[in-house]
């Protein structure tokens, strides 16, 4: 059973992951995979007591990639996520298989385009896309399990140009 | 509602029948999804009348960042904590508010608000330091969620 969702969004553990996913995938681990938070205890702590009742592990890219295989295999199902479309990237560089990514929320910042009221990109997150896509990959932007899913390819055609 | 503003308790001349200090203000922020925290304060102000001195902020739209920076906007100039009321555990709205809270003193966070939570919030915010007004709220919110079962006629 194992993966039931990777997905992208710049709030990592919230309310449409826990509530909505939650409600309908079930999980019982949750991995935060970002280098940054990994290295932080407290941001650590704050993510692993943000689900009560799921296991929370938080992980660098390099862990996650080289735990990724045996989780898929485990019982039960489970959540990754990360926060932008350059480490989803990163940790299938260093080996960790992923058909599909569920686009969830990469919010607005200067320099970003808007894609749909939860998505917008620059070209960084661009150049990522289209690694993320050649490689094979699905990128499915959706961001409640209520709401239609889309190819993120079918919303900007800037990645297919 | 308006701005962040000196409250009524925040005068520092002592009580003549106590001797004591009033107690400080505590200062609020609520934080939720959507319009949640506005209509809560209109829903309290039915009851209350006119409330002063209440923050609001929404997460609609906002990067894990960004919240945490205007959160961050709204606590900077509490001197000595307050309180941050957000919608659920786990939600942007409590993890953001976790993280600017750590910057500046004893800012505490209280999630799962409702009504009767916000409405003792208001009755009781001239009176009890944060970390105590806290402890109270959590009970208070919890008491009120009960069970009326249908009586059979």
């Amino acid at each position: 059973m194992s993966w039931a969702l990777h997905r992208i969004d710049d709030r990592l553990i919230h309310g449409q992951v826990l509530v909505a996913w939650g409600a309908r995938l079930n999980p019982s681990r949750i991995y935060v995979v970002d280098d940054g938070v990994a290295a932080s205890a407290w941001e650590r702590e704050l993510f692993k007591e943000a689900a009560p009742g799921i296991e929370v592990h938080v992980a660098g890219v390099a862990e996650a990639a080289a735990v990724h295989a045996e989780e898929a295999a485990a019982p039960r199902a489970a959540f990754l996520l990360v926060r932008d479309l350059d480490t989803a990237r990163r940790l299938v560089e260093a080996g960790a298989r992923v058909e599909e990514w569920n686009v969830g929320g990469l919010h607005y910042a200067p320099g970003k385009e808007k894609v749909n009221d939860y998505v917008y990109l620059d070209a960084r997150d661009r150049d990522a896309a289209k690694a993320l896509l050649a490689a094979g990959a699905r990128l499915i932007v959706q961001d409640v399990p209520a709401s239609r899913p889309l190819p993120l390819g079918a919303l900007d055609p800037a990645l297919t140009r | 509602m308006s701005a962040p503003q000196a409250g009524e308790g925040s005068s520092t001349t002592p009580d003549p029948s106590t001797g004591r200090l009033p107690a400080q203000r505590v200062p609020a922020l609520i934080i939720t999804h959507a319009d949640l925290a506005q209509a809560l304060i209109r829903a309290a102000e039915r009851v209350v009348g006119t409330i002063e001195n209440v923050t609001l902020l929404s997460n609609e739209g906002l990067s894990r960042a960004d919240l945490e920076d205007a959160i961050e906007t709204c606590v900077r100039d509490w001197k000595d904590g307050g309180l941050l009321l957000t919608d659920f555990w786990g939600g942007s709205c409590h993890t953001s508010g976790a993280a600017a809270a750590r910057r500046h003193g004893e800012v505490v966070i209280v999630t799962g608000i409702n009504l009767p939570l916000l409405l003792d919030y208001l009755y009781n915010r001239d009176r009890l330091p944060v970390g105590e007004l806290a402890e109270r709220l959590r009970e208070k919110g919890r008491d009120s969620i009960r069970v009326q079962r249908g009586v059979p006629a």
